[in-house]
């Protein structure tokens, strides 16, 4: 029965989500501030943050900053419509994942399970980083700078493996392109994003990955590695 | 200067030249005439000289004719032998009377000539003095319209033509194209016929030969076009009617022509640079009007969507409580976005300026009653509590706008109002004007940001109440204000927020009565 940190300033919202994620089993706690969201992350040491950008005292992305300052709780983000940019901010500042509203109880439970199912693998590794990791039918090991789907080894240049390593030891989370940037091709890359999208076109080719499924385009955000197919992907949203 | 009335002036003054020529030559003669055996004859020709020259100075050159003429029969009639005979007998004194015509000629001539120089000068002086006159009125940051009047206003006061008439092409466009049509802008002098008009005028299409000032020569009243044109563009025309002009008068006319091309060019300008500006502020307010009203949308959209998908996914799971709960809810959020669609009508009203006060009396426990029932359940009355002194007089108020400014806030109060909290609104005499009732809602919610606290009324303010607050509180602070009162949030509170605002109390009916 995960916890969950419910953090939104409208009480409707607020009701309505507590009833559907408590009929889902969760435990709900719930903040209508950043501080108070701050505060409850140390105290109550929740499963999940649920958190709404606009919030009438700290700006979202601030509180994902502080929660990220001292706990590696799953942040999925709950914005507007068309706010790219803050999205992107918020992933940037330590969100996880993100949904837009108006959204169904569907498509939040699945953004959930998700980042649960990935902060538990990574909690289940420990602290220390993992010279292997298996993200569903994916095996990463860093040591030999291999990569095996399905067992069977795939042929992969430096930089590509780098990338694939680096979204597997971020699987379930949405990586911005300049997150990526960054940490795979070093400070100097800032908003070459065509060379992540380059490299993620031949990765998907290499894995079979045709139509992204398992290395998921998020349309003007970045990419997140899942597990498995996802019913309800980012890459589905429409105008 | 008219020219009719510089000829009458003219006429005039010939007539008193001749008058005078004649007195002073009777005087003279007067006097000399008991003298006349004992003078040589050159002393008369010497003093006949005078009343010419008078009859010059006065009258000019012609009148100065006449004067000799009547010299030189005073003389031979008077003072040369023989006496009272028009008839000159020696040699010498035919010497003496050309003499006496020549120099009267001549003094006559320069006399004259120095008159009209002085004439010139000061018709000059008084020309530039108009043409200074004219630019100063044109110089002045004018709206086109009023230019474009103050421009035949002008013309007409100093022309006198039967009309004066200013011709613009039509439309928005910056410069007449070829074919555009003309019409009279602005016009002054005597009414124009529908023929003058229409024969200023075209249809799109048709072209016109604009008249030119001609040097026509005689002093005939004719009609008289002149262009206006600004870097060899003509930007319109100037039509006068039945108008004389001398040649300085043309000059004069061409030259202020050019002013005025120079005025209307610049205050189209400025004209299109104010409505540029004013493009670019509707355009932001638009952006403004779109940011609030989807943010305001959303929010109740969000959680009925939640809400409704809640109750498909969770079905059974759901306890009988949390389904009520969440029905609730959804009927809540729903009178919320009609109230939402309200807001926008009202705005629009406001907007549009179509906004109307009826006031009537009212008590304040009805106001409340009804603001709690505009919000059809978004507020339910358990939690409103309403505080009010018994003797507190009855409101002046359009209850329809007032009724909408006390649902806003009490929207926006439960919107940040931590579950259950309770919603105070008080009333009270207003401190220090007791024809004012302070009505006042007060929220627990998270309160609002000192440096906000102005900020929040402003149209669309995604302020930190939920955002949403800032169509709300807009309108709010519009229908106050057209009742004459003042809406503002108290910087005192500790805990939540508390917006007051003052509307008029009834002066003649006491609520306890």
């Amino acid at each position: 029965m995960p916890k969950v940190l419910l953090v939104d300033d409208d009480a409707s919202l607020l009701k309505a989500l507590r009833i559907g994620l408590t009929a889902r089993g969760d435990e709900v706690i719930t903040a209508y501030t950043g501080a108070e969201a701050v505060n409850q992350v140390a105290l109550a040491a929740p499963d999940l943050v649920i958190l709404d950008l606009g919030l009438p005292d700290i700006d979202g992305i601030e509180v994902c900053r502080r929660i990220r300052a001292f706990s590696g709780v799953p942040i999925v983000v709950l914005s507007a419509y068309g706010d790219e940019r803050r999205k992107v901010e918020a992933l940037d500042s330590g969100a996880d994942d993100f949904v837009t509203k108006p959204f169904g109880m569907a498509e939040l439970e699945a953004r959930l399970r998700v980042a649960l199912r990935h902060a538990a693998s990574r909690r289940a590794e420990g602290s220390e980083p993992s010279p292997e990791l298996d993200v569903g039918r994916l095996h990463v090991d860093l040591v030999h700078h291999m990569a095996a789907l399905d067992g069977e080894p795939l042929p992969l240049t430096a930089k590509e493996f780098e990338l694939l390593a680096y979204l597997a030891r971020h699987a379930g989370k949405v990586c911005t392109h300049h997150m990526i940037l960054k940490d795979v091709w070093g400070p100097g890359y800032g908003i070459e994003s065509n060379y992540v999208r380059v490299y993620t076109h031949r990765l998907r080719k290499k894995l079979g990955d045709d139509n992204g499924t398992m290395l998921k385009t998020v349309p003007g955000i970045g990419y997140q590695l899942v597990g498995e197919g996802n019913p309800s992907a980012h890459s589905t949203t429409k105008r | 200067m008219d020219d009719r009335l510089a000829r009458r002036g003219g006429h005039q003054r010939t007539v008193v030249g001749i008058v005078a020529t004649l007195a002073s030559l009777g005087a003279v003669l007067a006097v000399l005439l008991p003298f006349r055996t004992s003078l040589s004859t050159a002393i008369p020709a010497l003093v006949f000289v005078l009343p010419a020259v008078i009859g010059v100075v006065i009258g000019g050159f012609w009148v100065g004719v006449v004067g000799a003429a009547a010299g030189f029969l005073a003389y031979d009639f008077f003072f040369l032998p023989p006496y009272d005979a028009l008839t000159v007998r020696s040699g010498q004194n035919w010497v003496a009377v050309a003499v006496y015509i020549a120099v009267v000629l001549i003094v006559a001539r320069v006399v004259a000539q120095l008159r009209s120089a002085r004439e010139e000068a000061v018709r000059r002086n008084e020309e530039s003095d108009r043409l200074y006159e004219l630019s100063q009125a044109l110089i002045g940051d004018l709206a086109l319209p009023q230019l474009l009047g103050h421009i035949v206003t002008i013309v007409q006061d100093v022309f006198e033509p039967r009309w004066t008439a200013l011709v613009l092409p039509q439309g928005e466009h910056d410069e007449p194209v070829p074919g555009e049509s003309l019409e009279v802008a602005a016009r002054a002098g005597r009414a124009m016929s529908d023929a003058d008009v229409a024969s200023l005028t075209s249809a799109q299409g048709e072209t016109r030969s604009i008249g030119l000032v001609a040097d026509g020569g005689d002093r005939k009243p004719r009609k008289v076009s002149v262009a206006l044109v600004v870097n060899e563009r003509p930007v319109g025309m100037l039509v006068l009617e039945d108008v004389v002009l001398a040649g300085t008068d043309r000059s004069l006319l061409g030259t202020f022509a050019n002013q005025a091309a120079l005025a209307v060019d610049r205050a189209r300008l400025r004209e299109e640079a104010l409505r540029a500006r004013l493009l670019e502020e509707i355009d932001r307010w638009r952006r403004a009007l779109m940011g609030a009203a989807s943010h305001d949308l959303r929010t109740p959209l969000a959680a009925v969507k939640t809400a409704v998908s809640s109750l498909r996914q969770a079905g059974t799971r759901l306890s009988e409580e949390d389904r009520a709960e969440l029905l609730e809810l959804i009927e809540q959020q729903s009178d919320r976005l009609a109230r939402l669609v309200t807001n926008l009508l009202d705005m629009t009203r406001i907007e549009s300026g179509a906004l109307e006060i009826r006031p009537t009396a009212m008590p304040f426990d009805e106001l409340v009653e009804e603001a709690v029932g505009n919000l059809g359940g978004i507020v339910g009355p358990e939690r409103v509590r309403v505080e009010a002194p018994d003797d507190l007089p009855m409101l002046r108020i359009d209850h329809v706008l007032v009724s909408q400014v006390l649902a806003n806030l009490l929207d926006n109060a439960e919107r940040v109002s931590p579950n259950g909290s309770m919603i105070r609104v008080t009333a009270r005499v207003a401190p220090g004007s007791a024809d004012r009732i302070e009505i006042a809602v007060a929220d627990e919610g998270p309160g609002i940001p000192h440096e906000d606290r102005d900020r929040v009324f402003e149209m669309f303010s995604q302020n930190g109440r939920g955002g949403g607050a800032g169509l709300g509180l807009a309108i709010a602070k519009a229908f106050v204000e057209a009742h004459g009162g003042l809406i503002w949030v108290d910087p005192d509170v500790v805990i939540g927020a508390r917006v007051v605002f003052t509307v008029p109390a009834d002066a003649r009916v006491a609520a306890s009565a």
